[in-house]
């Protein structure tokens, strides 16, 4: 037996994805998807949404323009034959907004989970069929069932992520990416709590993009209700002679 | 007949049942039938259809299969012995086995329970040579012979000359020694695997919980794949039956996204349906039918071993929807109406994919939200505005959609609508889709 070390040269060490330098960005082993966005992929472990890991985004108030973060990954994954599942959505999809983000529906699948938010979740993520996996699990999803969660999630090829309330963003979680959403009046910011490499220094500001309609150009802002009462119905209802 | 510990209290066969009684007071007897030894056989053969198509009945319990085309399928002998060997003991047979060159030489030394690997006739020779003149159970007067002659063993019976045996012991023996040494051919009859799937099983206590009757399904299921894959069929919808002892059945059907034909995936499936099922009354017997099955699409194997780890899309769906429902694993279809309520349609899985989608009805132009409440919120006006989480500021020109008489009135439809829409904007950044009819303003979508 000897007694030497192998001689492991220290590049090879520092090339592993689970090794990195505190000054950079981790490099994943697992492919990252752009976020169609080039600032804030710049600030993302392996330039783009990771897959094959678990991604919380903590959102204090919905309907902010958080989706439009996620639309384009997800049109581009489903437009190259993907599919993808929301868990649990805490609204009824729109088909036709929806069609408009480039996401083909036959594969877009609706899991109305109820208290089987996790396990679905974890389902969906372990058979690997599938590219891309929202979930809103709501406020009961416990540690262990997180953990679970990233074991499924690990090594897949698939996008997960998880949205839950900013609430939980001092509470530990086992996501290697956790990012807090708000927004203001013209942009969106994106925090970002945790990730691999270096620790986050500052604040992304998006402008909202793809999904939220944008004053200015073609939508006037109005001052109030510009809207006449609606004629009553059985008024309008009856026939011109 | 008796089981190992009865062995062990002294209990042979051919005792009387008083006898037996007296050596295991706690003896539990049950009477031979036949026809159910002859339909386990059956379902035996079905289920070693996966190893081989070519599968004999040697009744009243023999099974022959001829492994010698599908060595290499396997991976050797000893792997498909193994398999095979693995299988029986999940579906809880303890079969004496032996592989040989010669059917009947097989047969002579599984009864025997040797375990006898016998590749080439030299081995074969020596394994049969061995053997006692009891194996081969020859008629009792046979026997009674071979017992005066002092021949005991099968290889000193084959070195006696053949023509003065003929004489003495009629032609069978000594034809079953040359059919066994392998000299002359010894064709078998075989088990025509049948038309349609439809296996009964009783059980052998009555059971109460769901979950216990996971075992019988695996045995049946473990069958079901073997005669699939012994038909070149997928099967797509299968029926459990119930039977209670009450006499009444109750059906439980399993519907597959995709026909399938693998073992685990039934069982997965089964697992999730059994842990929801509640049982009306105890369950005596189970059945399993396939309804509906197809032809195999043959497919190559993988050059090298590059199959995607996990089950996939359409098997993972299968159980999620056998333990939310049907109705809570669907895909949405656009539908061609202008009302938002009405433009999104849920559809099966299954049946989806083998729609063409088609397109929306509303032109691109128009903004559209990602979410729409399940119906409309109403909301309050403060000093002329709508108000949600703080007064909103409507950020778009009025959108009018209107109309809808055709299905008015109908149960659960949106019927004739007139209302302006507009996109919105609360101080807290929230986009809304807010519309405004004769009854006030509501919410109805959200941008996110």
């Amino acid at each position: 037996m000897s007694a030497l070390p192998l001689p492991v040269a220290l590049a090879d060490v520092l090339a592993r994805g689970d090794v990195w330098r505190g000054d950079t960005l981790a490099s994943l082993p697992e492919a990252a998807i752009s976020s169609g966005h080039t600032e804030l992929d710049a600030e993302l472990p392996g330039g783009g949404w990771p897959c094959g890991c678990l991604t919380e985004l903590l959102v204090d108030r919905s309907s902010i323009g958080e989706m439009s973060l996620l639309l384009p990954a997800l049109g581009r994954l489903s437009g190259e034959g993907g599919w993808l599942a929301l868990v649990a959505p805490p609204w009824v999809p729109h088909a036709p907004a929806w069609i408009a983000a480039g996401v083909a529906l036959e594969r877009l699948v609706i899991v109305r989970a109820g208290q089987d938010v996790a396990w679905s979740t974890e389902q969906l993520l372990a058979c690997g069929g599938f590219s891309g996996v929202l979930a809103w699990p709501g406020e009961g999803v416990s540690a262990k069932a997180l953990r679970r969660l990233q074991v499924a999630a690990e090594g897949r090829p698939t996008l997960a992520c998880l949205w839950r309330p900013a609430q939980v963003a001092d509470a530990p979680s086992p996501a290697p990416l956790r990012l807090a959403l708000s927004a203001d009046d013209s942009r969106l910011s994106v925090r970002v709590l945790k990730r691999r490499g270096r620790p986050p220094s500052r604040t992304v500001h998006l402008p909202f993009f793809a999904s939220i309609p944008r004053p200015g150009r073609e939508n006037r802002v109005v001052a109030g209700p510009t809207l006449s009462l609606v004629a009553d119905r059985g008024l309008a209802a009856t026939p011109v002679a | 007949m008796a089981d190992a510990e009865a062995m062990a209290a002294g209990i042979v066969p051919g005792q009387k049942l008083s006898t037996a009684l007296g050596l295991l007071p706690g003896l539990a007897t049950f009477e031979r039938d036949t026809a159910r030894e002859q339909q386990a056989l059956e379902s035996l053969a079905c289920w070693a259809g996966r190893f081989t198509p070519t599968v004999s009945l040697a009744p009243p319990n023999e099974l022959l299969l001829e492994i010698g085309g599908c060595l290499r399928l396997f991976g050797g002998i000893q792997a498909i012995v193994s398999a095979v060997a693995a299988g029986c003991a999940e579906q809880a047979y303890t079969p004496g086995w032996a592989v040989a060159p010669t059917a009947l030489a097989a047969r002579w030394l599984a009864r025997q329970g040797s375990g006898a690997l016998c590749a080439d006739l030299t081995s074969l020779h020596a394994a049969l040579s061995a053997l006692p003149c009891s194996a081969p159970a020859w008629a009792v007067e046979v026997n009674g012979r071979l017992e005066s002659f002092g021949v005991r063993q099968l290889g000193a019976l084959r070195a006696m000359p053949a023509a003065g045996l003929r004489r003495r012991l009629g032609n069978e023996p000594v034809d079953d020694l040359a059919r066994a040494w392998g000299e002359i051919p010894d064709p078998q009859l075989a088990f025509v695997f049948p038309e349609r799937f439809a296996l009964n099983l009783e059980l052998p206590s009555r059971v109460e919980q769901a979950e216990a009757l996971l075992f019988a399904g695996q045995r049946l299921f473990a069958t079901l794949a073997g005669w699939l894959s012994a038909r070149q069929l997928r099967v797509r919808r299968c029926t459990l039956r119930l039977t209670h002892d009450d006499g009444e059945a109750s059906d439980l059907s399993l519907g597959f996204a995709e026909p399938a034909s693998e073992e685990g995936r039934f069982l997965r499936l089964l697992r999730e349906h059994l842990g929801r099922l509640v049982l009306r009354a105890p369950v005596e017997a189970v059945g399993l039918l396939a309804d509906e099955v197809t032809e195999s699409q043959g497919h190559s194997a993988h050059l090298f071993d590059q199959a995607p780890e996990g089950e996939g899309t359409l098997a993972c769906l299968e159980r999620l929807r056998a333990r939310l429902g049907t109705e809570a694993v669907q895909v949405l279809l656009p539908v061609a109406d202008h009302r938002p309520e009405c433009a999104s349609s849920a559809q099966d899985v299954a049946s989806a994919g083998t729609k063409t989608p088609t397109r929306p009805a509303s032109p691109a132009s128009h903004v559209r939200p990602l979410w729409l409440l399940p119906a409309p919120q109403a909301l309050s006006e403060q000093a002329g505005r709508p108000y949600w989480h703080g007064p909103l500021r409507l950020l778009s020109r009025p959108e009018r959609l209107e109309s809808g008489w055709w299905d008015e009135g109908e149960q659960g439809a949106a019927g004739d609508v007139r209302r302006d829409y507009f996109v919105a904007r609360n101080p807290q950044g929230q986009w809304a889709w807010i519309f405004r009819d004769a009854g006030g303003w509501f919410l109805h979508g959200l941008f996110a």
